[in-house]
């Protein structure tokens, strides 16, 4: 499947999907005092944020325009 | 009163919430309104909760409580507790020469730009150590401890300066050739090994 045949609601809900669980994880990591709450912080919770953010700007140059907005 | 992890958790809350509108319906993003929220509730806000959870991971991890929350830096702990004069890092600690809520910290991080950073890389490979592999034993510092971490505070101080014996060995200790943990001079830091002879202060007794 080629990335500009997807409709931008699927790179939204891709990307609200892992911004959501990232940041789940991350108020586990602020809430739990262990040595390995930084390391699931910065090595899963952010990882997973920063690529929802990721996703999300992909989207605004990937994403697949829908036809009434591509009349002109 | 609302702590620091109050006011991130409050952040990312709102940011979960503000994610989930987009995930349950991506349709409200047509207008120019919604592409703007979309761009605050999947971009900015998601960010933000990067850069505030990282700046309060770091200084979480400067705590001395958290240094000693790994098993192997346990009897390290005990040790700023030991009621003996010569022990350099229990003196620090019970005379407040450095801020108890971050003892480790104040004598264990790289006093450079990016020393903050070096360390919890460091960090980062001694919890690998104590989850994954085996953590050595005697624990050592790479590179060994700098004196640059003591002068840091003691450089320029009277006491210090003044002294006959450091002005004698002044460039030596400032070029690092000479430790400050050299035979003879304040050697006795952390003595682990011996911790079960030492006599221990309690606080407030």
């Amino acid at each position: 499947m080629k990335l500009n045949t997807i409709g931008i609601g699927g790179f939204f809900r891709v990307s609200s999907a892992l911004v959501i669980v990232g940041l789940l994880l991350e108020i586990v990591s602020l809430l739990w005092f262990s040595p390995l709450s930084f390391v699931l912080f910065a090595f899963v919770a952010a990882s997973l944020i920063g690529l929802g953010i990721l996703v999300y700007l992909a989207s605004l140059v990937f994403a697949a325009v829908p036809a009434s907005e591509n009349r002109e | 009163m609302i702590g620091p992890t109050g006011v991130v958790v409050a952040l990312v809350v709102v940011t979960i919430v503000a994610a989930a509108v987009f995930f349950v319906r991506p349709s409200i993003t047509g207008g120019i309104t919604g592409k703007i929220l979309a761009f605050v509730g999947l971009c900015i806000l998601p960010g933000l909760c990067i850069v505030m959870g990282m700046s309060f991971h770091m200084q979480r991890s400067e705590q001395t409580k958290f240094c000693i929350s790994c098993h192997s830096m346990e009897a390290y702990g005990k040790s700023l507790y030991v009621d003996d004069a010569k022990h350099i890092p229990a003196q620090h600690f019970q005379n407040h020469r450095v801020p108890p809520e971050m003892a480790c910290y104040s004598c264990h991080t790289d006093y450079t730009i990016f020393g903050p950073l070096k360390d919890k890389l460091a960090g980062v490979k001694r919890i690998y150590l104590q989850y994954v592999s085996t953590p050595p034993n005697p624990i050592t510092i790479a590179g060994g401890f700098k004196n640059a971490q003591c002068l840091h505070c003691h450089l320029g101080a009277r006491a210090f300066e003044e002294n006959p014996v450091h002005v004698s060995i002044m460039d030596s200790l400032t070029s690092n050739q000479m430790s400050c943990l050299s035979s003879g001079c304040h050697d006795t830091a952390h003595d682990v090994a011996n911790l079960s002879h030492e006599k221990f202060w309690k606080p407030g007794t």
